[in-house]
């Protein structure tokens, strides 16, 4: 059963012209985290280089592709997190670097602090020697068309932006059983300057499953799974618990230190992909789940 | 329905020179947010204006008396939040706040938002009115001196936590007489933290969470080890499985301390009054109000009481 990656790419409504790149997108990614299982890589390593392929590729939310916030700019949050010793990063608010997942671990690895925000951040990452890369860079015309379209008065971004420019997150296990989860995201579309999402808070986007919800309740996900449900019933529980407490939606993607895992979802659609025993599985509507030889093209 | 409020002042080695201050400092504080339960005010009304006093209050890492980041500034964290809705407003990094829980409680009701950092926490207070205050006014001379002192963080943090010189975070729960639950806590973070870093403090789930269904909780302690085991969610998750709130602070803080090799304390009050002030720490400032007596302590099993007049 190990080891094991799974991968999200947002969950929410994807308009059917971007479920493509959705889904080859998630699926590369999954094949990436595994390629580093496979060589021995930890875990860790295993879910930032995930997460970091989402980052770079223009169709996600994170890195290159972020939303923008209400003044057209990219302020991006990340998360990661190691079950072996609860080591943590996160880096909130951060802007002009390709890869904030990566800052998240600097500041786990590097420093004795879980988190740095906004400037703090920046300086820290010309500290570590992080190239700084002009914002434009990760502006693309998409993200500039939803933000231009959302600052009508009229406009309801949340709405607007629900599933179709969804954050990003990775879960995994190594060989040795060591769980760890990384969560990346550009935020909310138009959100007020210095807007900070769950995305870089503990507990609320991730944990050592990797659980990621807008409102913020990962851990009753965990609390479930501590009373020894399955990854996917306690997923489901805690999806169905924030949709009848504060209505709200999401999905979550969840791995325990035996390998089991589950991709959930209470939204209409979630880009996913799981890569274990040589075999990726990935979908993106509810009730889907595709497998093939991880072998095979995708 | 009876309504009470907890408070404390931060959960450290409290140097006796420091002592009372402290206890004074919380017990004013915890009679702040009484007399708004008494009047019938709201749980987050209640803990709001306890939290306040506390940041005006200069023996204590909040507001006023914040210590100082790498580069000599002051950066404050808050977070309030409603159990009756669930509804939470947070803030990191804001920088010369007077009332970092007051910013905390207008990104709650003033925005679509959670969280706001930095400048743009900064950018809202001042769009909403809210004043800046000159550095030297909020940064104690004391202060001043232990941050020259210490300027190297590394020996700094753990030294610091486990010796007699960390200031810490202040905080309140409260439930009204309508039986919701509320919380709030406020920080300065700690004494030459890198520039940006952001603490358990305005973290929801860690520096406090508040459920009408449970309780309403506020950390203190070590920022980095309340993160790891989310703290105040954790408590919650146990009063949630019917233990009671001293047991659940109880066990949380073991498990904190086992597991992540961090002490602090915790404040909790339930929906039907039950409250518990717990700690792992040498000492913490704390007091509560219920049924017109004021508990007050600081040293470990210590409860003093005072009869509050009418």
């Amino acid at each position: 059963m190990l080891p094991a990656v799974v991968v999200h790419g947002g969950a929410g409504h994807i308009p059917k012209e971007r479920a493509q790149n959705s889904t080859s997108g998630v699926s590369a990614a999954a094949r990436a985290g595994y390629i580093v299982l496979k060589g021995g890589g930890s875990s860790m390593d295993a879910v930032v280089e995930a997460v970091t392929q989402l980052e770079n590729n223009p169709s996600f939310n994170a890195g290159c592709g972020s939303v923008l916030n209400v003044k057209g700019e990219v302020e991006m949050d990340a998360f990661v997190m190691d079950w072996k010793t609860l080591a943590t990063g996160a880096v909130s608010a951060v802007r002009d670097i390709a890869n904030p997942t990566q800052l998240a671990r600097l500041v786990m690895d590097k420093t004795s602090h879980a988190c740095l925000t906004a400037e703090g951040a920046k300086q820290f990452a010309r500290s570590m020697g992080v190239p700084e890369v002009p914002m434009e860079s990760l502006i693309t015309e998409y993200s500039r068309m939803r933000w231009r379209k959302n600052l009508a008065p009229d406009a309801n971004p949340v709405e607007c932006q629900m599933g179709k420019m969804g954050t990003v997150g990775a879960v995994a296990v190594d060989s040795e059983g060591v769980v760890a989860c990384a969560t990346s995201t550009g935020g909310m579309l138009n959100k007020m300057e210095g807007q900070v999402g769950d995305t870089p808070c503990i507990g609320q986007s991730s944990n050592i499953h990797g659980q990621i919800f807008p409102e913020g309740h990962s851990q009753a996900v965990m609390s479930i799974l501590k009373l020894c449900q399955s990854a996917e019933a306690a997923s489901d529980s805690a999806l169905a618990y924030m949709k009848s407490r504060v209505d709200g939606l999401g999905g979550v993607v969840t791995v325990d230190p035996q390998g089991n895992w589950a991709a959930r979802f209470s939204s209409r659609q979630m880009a996913w992909a799981a890569a274990q025993k040589d075999t990726l599985h990935y979908g993106l509507y509810t009730g889907e789940h595709f497998t093939q030889s991880i072998d095979e093209p995708h | 329905m009876s309504a009470v409020v907890v408070v404390h002042g931060g959960a450290w080695a409290i140097p006796d020179d420091l002592a009372k201050a402290s206890v004074d400092g919380v017990k004013a504080a915890a009679c702040e947010g009484h007399s708004v339960l008494k009047r019938g005010g709201s749980a987050l009304d209640a803990v709001e204006a306890a939290v306040r006093a506390l940041e005006d209050n200069t023996v204590f890492n909040a507001g006023h008396g914040g210590t100082l980041n790498t580069e000599g500034e002051v950066e404050l964290d808050a977070i309030i939040m409603d159990g009756r809705t669930l509804g939470n407003g947070a803030v990191s990094s804001a920088k010369n706040i007077a009332h970092p829980v007051t910013l905390a409680r207008a990104v709650m009701e003033k925005t679509s938002h959670c969280m706001l950092t930095s400048r743009g926490a900064n950018q809202f207070a001042e769009s909403i009115g809210m004043a800046t205050v000159p550095t030297e006014t909020m940064v104690t001379e004391y202060e001043r001196k232990e941050w020259e002192k210490h300027k190297n963080y590394v020996t700094g943090v753990m030294e610091d936590f486990n010796a007699q010189w960390a200031h810490d975070t202040v905080g309140a729960v409260a439930v009204d007489c309508s039986g919701n639950v509320a919380c709030a806590t406020s920080t300065g973070g700690i004494r030459n933290k890198m520039v940006g870093r952001v603490g358990d403090s305005p973290i929801i789930g860690s520096g406090g969470y508040a459920d009408n269904l449970s309780g309403a909780v506020s950390c203190t302690g070590h920022g980095e080890s309340i993160l790891k085991v989310t703290l105040a969610r954790l408590i919650i998750s146990h009063i949630e499985q019917g233990k009671s709130v001293a047991d659940s602070s109880q066990l949380s803080l073991q498990y904190m301390g086992n597991r992540v090799h961090g002490a602090g304390g915790a404040i909790v009050v339930s929906p039907s009054g039950q409250w518990a002030a717990t700690f792992t720490t040498e000492r913490m400032a704390w007091a509560a109000v219920d049924h017109d007596v004021l508990w007050f302590g600081l040293d470990p099993n210590q409860r003093s009481k005072e009869q509050l007049s009418n």
